[in-house]
């Protein structure tokens, strides 16, 4: 089915397509036959203007050629694109190895991490966060606490007065008593903060040091519990096969107190440099609440009974990441930030 | 505190090594920093006798003569060279034959000396690593079997527990109450000291008497006299004990009360009975300012709270804490008083911190010592002396006891040990427990009554007792549950979450978060205190000058990290610190504590790379940086006036303005004065977002507004300065929305060019949209015309053109 007025275009565009050397010459020739004021599209145009007989014949050979000549082009339009792509890739010598753009990294400071992840975990079980001033005072950081002026149990925490009644608070723990006072029971909080003692500044000692305390006083709970809730903790914190022991210890505020050790992440409890050969590293203090810090806020230690305990987070921090000196957290060289990016 | 061993089990049979000793301490609540041998490297030291001297071979360096002695062990005979003064036939020593080895790993050989051969050496203290002494010459041991091992005559065959006693445990503080300890965890049985006390001649009452004039602050003191006593250096067991045990041996009389002092931890005081004004004691408080000249030979100026041992005269003594210089004994006593006393603790602990006296017995006192423990101490330091230093021991004991201790009983529920612990023990168990702790028990049905002996002043409340069960009984058998109750909402304060979303923002945005110091140094605050700011907040008691103040100024701790990191050859530092500042103020601590988010930049914006050249930071980014905290917290703000903070540039500082009206950021260059006082060369560009004000600020509440349907048309208008003029992008900007109307959907400056006369070119991009139909060309038009014209013609600036 054939038409010479069809077939001279066909072969006018074929002997185009065939010239053309490159993807814009072969649009041109589209262009040029098959766009708007496109030969061919000019023909198809004009079949009213034709005889009625010849109308159809015309009509069917000038469709069946375009069909032929889009297919055409867009094969050789494929190609064509595909050549240049690869020479112009070709051309551009692309170096893969050179590094890419990143966005400028920031870094969360290590306690801060070590915080938001004790943080989360107690919010987990239940606790909430409460906060207080690191400005104290002397009834809130010691009296309330069981620990009354003239006291040995003051040397366990050498302090920073900015007057007789009022100081830097050397524990998270008068928070303890403030959120007791301003609340009914059950009290199930933990508090992050800054915490002071007059110690001079070394690999192990700062005046200036971070803590979480934990509190939960309601019926019915427990040392148990106490004990449960921290294994919990050290699994999350530490991973799954950490174990813990609690060993008696002394704090005016509770009764009985315990210190707490977790099983050496390092070792798994055979004994190495980080452990001291021991086995166990120690991770916090914690205990009963004191009947008399009880009756202090006005609860009743017969009816309610309460747990506390208070962990250094420069301590979990330098044990978590393998830390040794505690003047890096607050030197803030960058090389040491960025390791927490 | 050190305690040997070996003491220890003169009083308690126990079958255990220091180490697992020290495990058992450990578990029950006695902290035990180490174990160690008292004579790590000392082998083959035995006991010499010199039986005789064969001559003199010359002086040796110290001028004494060089002697040629013949020393035998019992089975062989020696002949050794020896230059110590203390050289005479007869004299039994330290002796080191051939083959032993000295402290440092100085084996010993035949050596000739003088052209004389000596077959090994005899030695000092310091030569054997056991002491200071040396010029005294050689150690002797007097009552040793020659051949005998030296270490183990001296008892050197021994660990040292150090151990921790906290304060509640004063009972502790002797090796006494440490086999005590160990007796009621092992079952062992406890054998106090045997005191062989022989008494004779006059009556103590007859000798001394006591006159108590301030029963609050002594509720109980004795005198013991012993007469006819000659002062001397102790036998080398006990110089030898004390060594281990950290104390200086000073005199036999002196030496007996701190062994005492140690063995059952009662202070005990000996004094020169002829210096005591008509032999008798008076407990009084001191006078205002009464001096009083201690026997560290140092003049204390008292005040009427402290407490004194005095004569009818003057003061001898300043209770429980140091004896007086002017009763002190002295190898002319013949005769002693010897004291032992309870002292009211919080009395001893103010007058030994107020006097900064810290000593073993203040230290005792203050924790709170045996009341009725003290008269055996008593007897036993008497019999001690009598032993060491001769004499007899008057009859009896004048016993000034004017506020008897009443005994003490604690009830004990066993059901609240289940409720405290949530485990307990069988009622006998827990008995047998308390028992074993040498604490008298009744039971009364199914609770226990405890009669709480006089050495355990920590018992007073059931919880202690509970306490006391489960250490012994062992915190391994506490099981581990979960709290129960009811589940209530978790909630966080607002700072925290408010601290968390600026912290995710700022380490998004590339910048290091740093933690410092919140103290500062007077200098500096001084520098960036204005006349109308109140004082800082000053420590009474700082570690150091420099650091006596809380800060004032937020950006203290972040200059302060950006000049560490400058001085390291760290010079593009991006940092931000999520901090306090410290304010007098309300409430009940009289203070307030600001809450901010300080940002400090310097150096280039990235850090050097391939695609270009890192360009340096400028106060742009200190501002971006602060909207972009503000975008984050969702506060709108605007830039506003001159800010009111301390620490920038005048002509480079600005704010942020929430819609309220307040301050909520500021921005700027950080004043070259501030930072040179940080020792930072550059240029650094800071701001501060104040969290309190952002936190009264209502952030804006999140609303979905429908996209746009309908094409948008672009306009870009460039106005020129002139360089003359003062006037601000935001002027411009707030004219060209005014004029634009509701169509204008965006407005960016894209493009800030300063000509060389000084004119400034800035370019807006202005994007129009309608919501309900396409924009025609003619419509947006006519906007732009109404914009350029109000814009020229109120700012007096022309429209750029081309």
């Amino acid at each position: 089915m054939a038409h010479p007025r069809v077939d001279a275009i066909v072969e006018q565009a074929r002997a185009a397509v065939a010239a053309a050397q490159s993807s814009s010459e072969l649009e041109a020739v589209r262009v040029g036959v098959l766009g708007r004021q496109g030969s061919l599209t000019q023909l198809l145009r004009s079949l009213g203007s034709l005889a009625p007989e010849e109308r159809p014949l015309v009509g069917a050979a000038a469709n069946e050629a375009k069909r032929a000549l889009e297919g055409l082009l867009d094969a050789r339009l494929a190609a064509a694109s595909e050549a240049e792509r690869q020479a112009d890739r070709s051309r551009r010598r692309l170096d893969l190895t050179l590094p890419g753009r990143r966005p400028p990294k920031g870094s969360f400071h290590p306690l801060t991490r070590v915080h938001d992840e004790i943080v989360a975990i107690f919010a987990g079980l239940g606790f909430s966060v409460a906060e207080g001033p690191e400005i104290e005072t002397d009834y809130h950081n010691f009296e309330a606490l069981n620990i009354p002026r003239d006291h040995p149990a003051r040397d366990m925490q050498d302090t920073f007065y900015l007057s007789e009644s009022t100081l830097l608070r050397t524990h998270t723990s008068p928070v303890q008593i403030r959120a007791m006072l301003a609340q009914k029971p059950p009290v199930r909080i933990i508090v992050p903060g800054k915490v002071y003692r007059r110690d001079v500044v070394d690999m192990t000692h700062s005046p200036m040091f971070h803590q979480v305390e934990g509190l939960a006083v309601d019926h019915g709970i427990t040392m148990a519990d106490l004990k449960g809730t921290l294994e919990l903790f050290a699994r999350e914190m530490f991973g799954p096969r950490s174990r813990i022991r609690f060993r008696p210890s002394f704090f005016p505020f509770t009764e009985p107190s315990a210190e707490v050790d977790v099983v050496c992440f390092l070792c798994h409890g055979d004994g190495c440099r980080l452990c001291k050969e021991g086995g166990w590293l120690e991770i916090l203090g914690c205990g009963m609440v004191h009947p008399r810090v009880l009756e202090n806020v006005g609860y009743d230690p017969e009816e309610l009974t309460g747990w506390a305990f208070g962990m250094g987070i420069e301590r979990i921090a330098m044990l978590k990441y393998g830390i040794d000196d505690l003047r890096l957290f607050f030197e803030n060289d960058l090389r040491f930030l960025e390791q927490f990016a | 505190m050190k305690i040997p061993y070996g003491w220890v089990r003169e009083f308690v049979d126990l079958r255990l090594t220091a180490s697992q000793a020290a495990d058992r301490l450990v578990n029950a609540g006695i902290e035990v920093a180490s174990v160690t041998p008292l004579a790590p490297d000392l082998k083959g030291v035995i006991v010499g006798e010199i039986e005789a001297i064969e001559r003199e071979l010359g002086r040796g360096h110290a001028g004494h003569p060089l002697l040629l002695c013949r020393v035998s062990t019992g089975r062989d005979r020696y002949s050794v060279v020896c230059g110590a003064p203390n050289t005479r036939v007869g004299v039994r020593a330290a002796f080191a034959p051939p083959g032993a080895v000295l402290p440092g790993g100085q084996r010993i050989a035949a050596a000739k000396i003088h052209g004389v051969e000596s077959q090994g050496m005899l030695c000092s203290e310091r030569e054997l690593g056991i002491g200071e002494e040396h010029e005294a010459g050689l150690l002797e041991v007097r009552d040793a079997r020659p051949g005998a091992d030296l270490v183990a005559t001296l008892g050197l065959d021994d660990h040292v527990l150090e151990v921790e006693i906290t304060p509640n445990r004063p009972d502790c503080l002797s090796v006494l109450g440490i086999a005590r300890e160990l007796a009621a965890l092992t079952g062992a049985r406890l054998r106090p000291p045997q005191i062989a006390l022989k008494e004779s001649g006059a009556s103590a009452r007859s000798l001394a008497r006591v006159r108590i004039e301030a029963a609050d602050l002594c509720h109980r003191f004795t005198a013991r006299v012993i007469s006819g006593v000659t002062l001397g250096s102790s036998p080398a067991w006990l110089r030898a004990r004390l060594r281990a045990i950290g104390l200086r041996p000073i005199s036999n009389v002196v030496d007996a009360t701190n062994y005492v002092l140690w063995e059952l931890g009662q202070p005990l005081h000996a004094y020169d009975y002829e210096a005591v004004a008509d032999a008798t004691i008076v407990v009084r408080r001191a006078r205002a300012d009464e001096r009083f000249t201690t026997l560290d030979g140092q003049e204390r100026v008292l005040d009427a709270s402290m407490l004194l041992i005095a004569d009818p005269r003057r003061a001898i003594g300043l209770a429980g804490v140091m004896g007086g210089a002017n009763t002190e004994v002295t190898d002319r006593t013949t005769r002693v008083l010897l004291e032992s006393a309870w002292f009211a603790p919080a009395s001893i602990r103010r007058t030994s911190r107020a006097l900064g006296l810290r000593t073993d017995a203040a230290y005792r006192f203050e924790r709170g010592a045996d009341v009725e423990g003290l008269v055996a101490a008593s007897a036993r330091a008497a019999a001690l002396i009598a032993e060491l230093a001769g004499g007899t021991i008057a009859r009896g004991v004048v016993d000034a006891y004017p506020r008897k201790r009443k005994p003490e009983h604690v009830r004990l529920r066993m059901s609240r040990v289940k409720r405290v612990l949530g485990v307990a023990p069988s009622a006998a168990q827990a008995r047998k427990v308390l028992t074993g702790l040498g604490l008298p028990v009744k039971p009364r049905g199914a609770d226990l009554e405890v009669t709480v002996p006089s050495f355990r002043r920590d018992l007073s409340i059931e919880d202690d007792l509970v306490e006391e069960i489960i250490r012994v009984w062992g915190y391994d058998r506490i099981p581990s549950t979960l709290p129960g109750g009811a589940i209530s909402l978790v909630t966080h304060p607002a700072a925290l979450r408010q601290g968390q979303t600026v912290r995710r923002a700022l380490v998004g945005a590339g910048l290091a978060e740093v933690v410092t110091y919140a103290f500062t140094d007077p200098a500096r605050a001084e520098l960036l205190r204005r006349s109308v700011d109140p004082k800082p907040v000053e420590l009474m008691n700082p570690l150091a000058q420099d650091a006596s103040l809380l800060r004032v100024n937020p950006l203290e701790g972040v200059l302060s990290a950006v000049a560490t990191n400058v001085r390291r050859q760290q010079v593009d530092v991006r940092v931000f610190e999520v901090g306090k500042t410290y304010r007098w103020g309300n409430g009940d601590t009289g203070t307030t504590e600001p809450r901010w988010v300080a940002i400090a930049l310097t150096g280039a914006r990235s850090g050097p790379g391939w695609a270009g050249a890192p360009e340096p930071v400028d106060v742009y980014d200190a501002k971006g940086l602060a909207e972009h905290t503000l975008d984050a917290l969702a506060v709108r703000a605007s830039t506003g006036e001159a800010g009111v903070l301390s620490g920038f540039e005048p002509d480079c500082h600005g704010t942020l303005v929430a819609e309220s009206g307040a301050i909520v950021a500021e921005f700027g260059e950080v004043a070259a004065a501030l930072r040179e006082s940080f020792g930072i060369p550059t240029p650094v560009f800071a701001a501060v977002v104040s969290l309190d004000a952002v936190g009264a600020a209502v952030a804006a509440p999140m609303r979905y507004q429908a996209l746009p349907r309908f094409p948008a048309v672009e306009r870009d208008l460039a106005f020129v300065i002139g360089g003359d003029q003062t006037l601000t992008a935001a002027r411009i900007e707030s004219a060209l929305r005014e004029e634009a109307g509701p169509l204008l959907r965006r407005l960016v400056l894209f493009d800030v060019f300063r000509f060389p006369d000084g004119r400034t070119s800035l370019a807006w991009r202005l994007l129009f949209q309608a919501e309900d139909r396409t924009l025609t060309d003619a419509e947006v038009n006519a906007i732009q015309e109404r914009v350029v014209r109000r814009v020229t013609e109120t700012f007096h600036i022309t429209l750029r053109s081309g």
